[in-house]
Formats: structure tokens, sequence, C-alpha cells
């Protein structure tokens, strides 16, 4: 990495306030309504944990709505080679106390050479980013929370593991759904301590994004509207503007659909079996973009030997389709099937009929379960045959939701262990353990070979 | 004596009208103007399972409503986006409308309320239907154009009945 100062390093957010000053006063004389929407500010003592953001792209607006919520943060330094991206965090943190003095970097280098007193860093940069600039942060000492996939290469994400140890700082991966509360109520009560699934034995889960959401990003028109010079895009990777918006598709710097979709329930498979699979199958293909790296559309089977027994957890990514109710997971088990997702609307829980099955109405009693209206009964059809058909579950809820930002409470829960009051939910070394099955997908999927994952793959 | 008599009469029938009508169209356009200010709020509270707050952070589903400088909205969103596709919808002016609206009709609501230059301000509280109106047009809203026609129909009583109006803080204008 370079280590020059870059043209806009070191620009003060109090002197980019300061030159603003003629156009800030504008807005207050048309703006009552500008004051009336002023945000909620972080409160800031001599406590505030002080943070750097390494990249900030798309997915660090949404991790900054997050941190805006979060008490006690102090934005001392935002790191991005792009100007354009660098204004983006002043525009988004306009009226932040908290992030007022923030310094502005290209290089990260520059940034911890030159930042004494840093507490933290929020890496969101691309895949291919994540292992050096994790690294370097850990070994300059500061804790990390750094966004999923670890690395787009295996040998990465172990040097992230072994960064995290050797330093003994902590480093969170970003797969948020490890600490939301809805993921934890369904493994810690629902799976594991009251064992409603009975004996799982198969899993499922996708995400079926439609090909609208799929194209490229950019065009000549953004562009040449964020253009980033070709020297700075060459000196951190990329070949042009299109790599440099679209670093998705390439297998140099990233691991393609599977890895930026498939990851995150993926993990949920690994951290919900409590185990990791010991086989992989798959099959996938540039069906639709005939012209990108990685594939398009991949379909794999995970095979686990559980505690319980067999496991066999089916996986799909699409980026040409949407139908088939977006993206979750779901469990399915002797006794009952968990459907769950981000989305809270799309999770559910299905009670097998049977004598087999326990009566749940103590666990509804207690408050451990809701249960749902039934479902109208369908009218007789004709070509329906009534001995083919199981008699329909009952539906049941999880008794309660959260009303914040998916990833905050895995950001509150970084912060908190970093606050030495707790202990992280997703550190590198398990996010490994987890990650090193996605990593075998892709090279399964063109070798159009199964993979036995040994002790090789999940080593550091 | 008799005359006499009806005369107080119909002028106090006629002063509890303007009352009546300033205070309606005052109310509306209050409420109207808070509501731009209103918000759900969801409960921070943990559910309880078995009798005890569970510890993965599940809390209740239901929202409460509340109001926040920071929930204003002047026009609602999913109107903006149909206004943002007309044509004739100076772009510029929407955000500054969008900002305008709440705080003009409070401030117009409670003008009228306390009666400070009650007939200026039931003029500027029907140019601002006006406008409401004309936007309602644009993206085929007829029964909103009914609705806000009624109104037009009762600042204009209000203003026939203006002479009759009692109580007013600043009576000129």
């Amino acid at each position: 990495m370079n280590s020059e100062p870059s043209p806009h390093s070191i620009l003060s957010r109090r002197d980019f306030l300061s030159k603003s000053l003629a156009g800030a006063g504008a807005g207050l004389v048309l703006g009552v309504p500008s004051i009336l929407r002023a945000a909620n500010q972080s409160s800031v003592g001599s406590d505030a944990i002080h943070i750097a953001l390494v990249g900030f792209g798309k997915q660090a607006e949404v991790l900054l709505t997050c941190l805006k919520n979060i008490p006690g943060l102090r934005f001392q330094a935002v790191c991005d080679i792009s100007t354009n991206r660098i204004n983006k965090f002043r525009s988004e943190s306009r009226g932040m106390s908290n992030a007022e003095g923030a310094k502005f970097y290209a290089d990260i280098d520059d940034m911890l050479a030159k930042e004494k007193g840093l507490d933290a860093a929020i890496v969101s940069t691309p895949d291919f980013w994540h292992s050096p600039h994790t690294v370097k942060c850990l070994e300059a000492g500061l804790h990390v929370y750094c966004e999923k996939m670890m690395s787009n290469t295996l040998d990465g994400a172990r040097a992230m593991v072994k960064a995290m140890e050797k330093s003994g700082k902590l480093c969170q991966i970003g797969h948020q759904r490890r600490s939301n509360p809805r993921y934890l109520y369904t493994h810690n009560r629902l799976i594991n301590g009251h064992k409603i699934c009975g004996q799982i034995i198969n899993a499922n889960a996708q995400w079926n994004r439609s090909l609208g959401a799929s194209q490229d990003i950019g065009g000549a028109k953004l562009a040449n509207s964020i253009i980033v010079p070709d020297a700075i895009l060459n000196r951190y990777g990329f070949k042009d503007m299109h790599q440099y918006l679209n670093w998705r598709v390439y297998r140099d710097l990233s691991g393609g659909p599977i890895s930026d979709l498939g990851a995150h329930q993926i993990d949920i498979f690994n951290w919900f079996l409590g185990t990791v699979p010991k086989r992989v199958y798959a099959s996938g293909g540039n069906s639709y973009f005939k012209n990108r790296e990685h594939f398009d559309n991949v379909m794999c089977i995970f095979d686990y030997d559980t505690p319980q027994g067999e496991v066999r957890a089916f996986y799909q990514v699409l980026t040409t389709t949407s139908y088939g109710a977006g993206f979750y997971e779901s469990f399915m088990g002797t006794e009952a099937s968990i459907k769950i997702s981000e989305i809270a609307t799309s999770s559910a829980i299905y009670r097998e009929s049977g004598e087999h099955v326990p009566d749940w109405g103590a666990l509804v009693d207690k408050g451990y379960l809701v249960r749902k209206p039934a479902p109208p009964k369908p009218e007789p059809s004709a070509d329906a045959v009534a001995s083919y058909e199981s008699a329909p579950p009952d539906v049941y809820d999880l008794p309660g939701g959260f009303a914040k930002p998916a990833h905050q409470p895995h950001l509150e829960n970084f912060f908190s262990a970093v606050r030495g009051k707790g202990k992280l939910n997703c550190d590198a070394r398990h996010a490994f353990e987890s990650e090193a099955a996605i990593f075998a997908v892709n090279p399964s999927a063109r070798s159009k070979q199964p993979i036995d994952l040994t002790s090789e793959h999940l080593s550091v | 004596m008799t005359t006499d008599i009806c005369t107080t009469g119909n002028k106090l029938a006629l002063t509890y009208g303007a009352l009546l009508l300033r205070i309606w169209l005052a109310v509306r356009a209050i409420q109207t103007g808070l509501e731009k200010f209103a918000g759900a709020v969801a409960s921070d509270q943990p559910v309880k399972v078995d009798g005890v707050a569970n510890e993965e952070g599940l809390t209740a589903i239901a929202a409460t409503k509340a109001y926040a400088l920071e929930n204003y909205h002047g026009v609602p969103e999913a109107l903006m986006t149909k206004f943002q596709g007309e044509p004739l919808m100076l772009k510029f002016a929407l955000p500054i409308y969008d900002k305008i609206l709440g705080p003009a009709l409070l401030i117009l609501g409670f003008t009228i309320l306390l009666g400070i230059a009650n007939r200026t301000s039931l003029f500027l509280l029907g140019l601002l239907y006006v406008s409401l109106t004309w936007g309602l047009i644009l993206i085929k809203q007829d029964e909103g154009v009914s609705w806000l026609g009624i109104h037009m129909v009762l600042i204009t009583l209000a203003l026939m009945l203006a002479e009759h109006n009692r109580f007013a803080i600043l009576k000129k204008w």
C-alpha cells in the first residue's frame, strides 16, 4: 500500500464546515425543517470508543445508519480512495457532533501512521481488501469489525484469524444474523432449549434475487460522476471503473453470489446445526450473465454429521429470478420446521401433526411461542388425491421481534465486547470455521465434483 | 322592541357561527400539522418468557404512536413518489413544499384559533388548500379534491362571517 498523502488527506471536518458556512447559512434561512429533522446525537463522553471507518461504500452507509444509534462512539477517521465517497460521509454525518473533527484519508497506512488514540476500525472495503486491511488494523492495536465474507481466499481468512489471535485484539466478522434477537432466540430457546424440531434431518435456504437487482452497477453516467483516477484504481487493485464499481463479479476480487449472498445463510446452517459440513456438492453456471467470471446461479448441498444424525442442507442463490419468497433459511425436523429470515414476516414455525409430536400448549401458555391463526382450509379440488396428502401443519410464531436496523445488534455486540462487557457473537475463528465450507462451493461447481472438507480446510 | 331582540339574537347566532367555523378550521389545520410529526415507536421492553424477560432481546412487536421532530414528513412518501413523476410538477419546489407544509398548517391553525389577522390567515389557509388541491388533481385523487373543496367552502363562509368574529388578539387584517 502506498503511504503518500492523498489530495484530500487530513482535510478535517471542521475545515470543511468552515468553508461551507455560507451554504449552511442559506440552509438555515430556508430550513426550519432541517432543524426539525435533526437526528439524535450520540452522546459521547470521555470513555468514547474512537473509531475509524475503513472504506465508505454502500455497505458502510448501512453500517453508519446503525452506528448513529449506538451511544459512546467518536468518529475519528474515515478512509476511502474515492473523494466522492468521503464527501458522502460528510453529508451523511452532517449534524453528528461525534463526527466533528473527523480526519479523512485515502490510504490506510497513512491513516494508521498518523491517527493516534484509535480504539477500533470498521472495515467495509471490497472482499479482496478485507484481509489486508483487517490484519493491518489488528497489528496496529485496533479492535476490528470486518464485513463478511472474511476474504476472497481461504488463506486470506486464515491470516485474519492468526492476526486476531496474535494481537489479542477483538475481530468480529459481519455475519449479523448471529446477533439478531430472533435468530438468537430460535437457536437458544427453540432448537437447542426445547428441541421443538425434534430431529432435524434437512435444511434449506435460498436467496433469489431478480434480474433487475443483479445488473452491473454504473454505466458511463455514474462512472463519470464518481470517477476515481486510473492511477489510484490501479494502485488499489482495480483494472478500471467497471471493476471498481462491480468488484463482486470478478474472481480475483470476490467470491461471487455464493459468497456475497450465500455466506450469511450457509453460516446459519453451521451455527444452528452446531457443526460444519463434511462434504459439499455444487452446480453452477453462467446461464444468463455469459461474460461474468462468477457463476450467476449456484445450487449446492452440504452433508453434515450432527450429534442427532445426518443432515442434508440445500442452498441456492439465483440472480435471475426473485420468485420463491426471496431469502430465508429453514430447518426441517421430525416434529416441526422453522423458517426464519431477516424479514420477520417471512418467518414461521410449523408444527407437524401426529401422535409423535408433543403438545405445545404449555410452551404457548408460558410465552415461548405464539399460535398464529390457522390459514383458511383450501377448497377440495378435483385433481387432489386425499390419501397422498399430509395434514397441514399448525403455524406458530416467535413471541416478539426487534425494532432496530438488521446490523445494529451485531455492532452493539462488538462495542460491548470492546468495553469488556460481553463476548463476540462471531469472532474471526468461528467465522473462519463457518466460511471454510463456502470457499469450497465454487471449486466444487467448477470441477463438478464433491469436495470433502477435511482438517486441512478447517485448520488455521 | 321585538325587532331589537331578533336582531341581537341573530347577531349572536352569527357570532357563534363565526367562532365555530374558526375553531373547526383551526383544529383541522393544527392536528393535520401535528400528524406530520407522528411516528411509530417500537417497544424496547423485552418480552417475558415463562415469567422472565428474555435474554436474547426480543421485544414486543406492537408499536405505539409518538410525536417527535425527527418523524417529520410533510408530503407522505407514497404521494411524493407520484408527484416526482409528474411532468408539470416543479421538482426543485417539492422538497421545499415538503418542509414548509407541516409548519405552515400549524402556524395558520394557531393564528386562526387565537384570532390573529383572522381574514389574512383564512386567506392563506385557503391558498394552502388550493396548492394541495392542485397536487391532488395532478395525480387524479378526486376524492381528496372533493374534501378540499368542502374546506374551501368553509373558509369562504368563515370570511363572510368575519365581521361577526369576536375574541380575537389582532383584529386588523
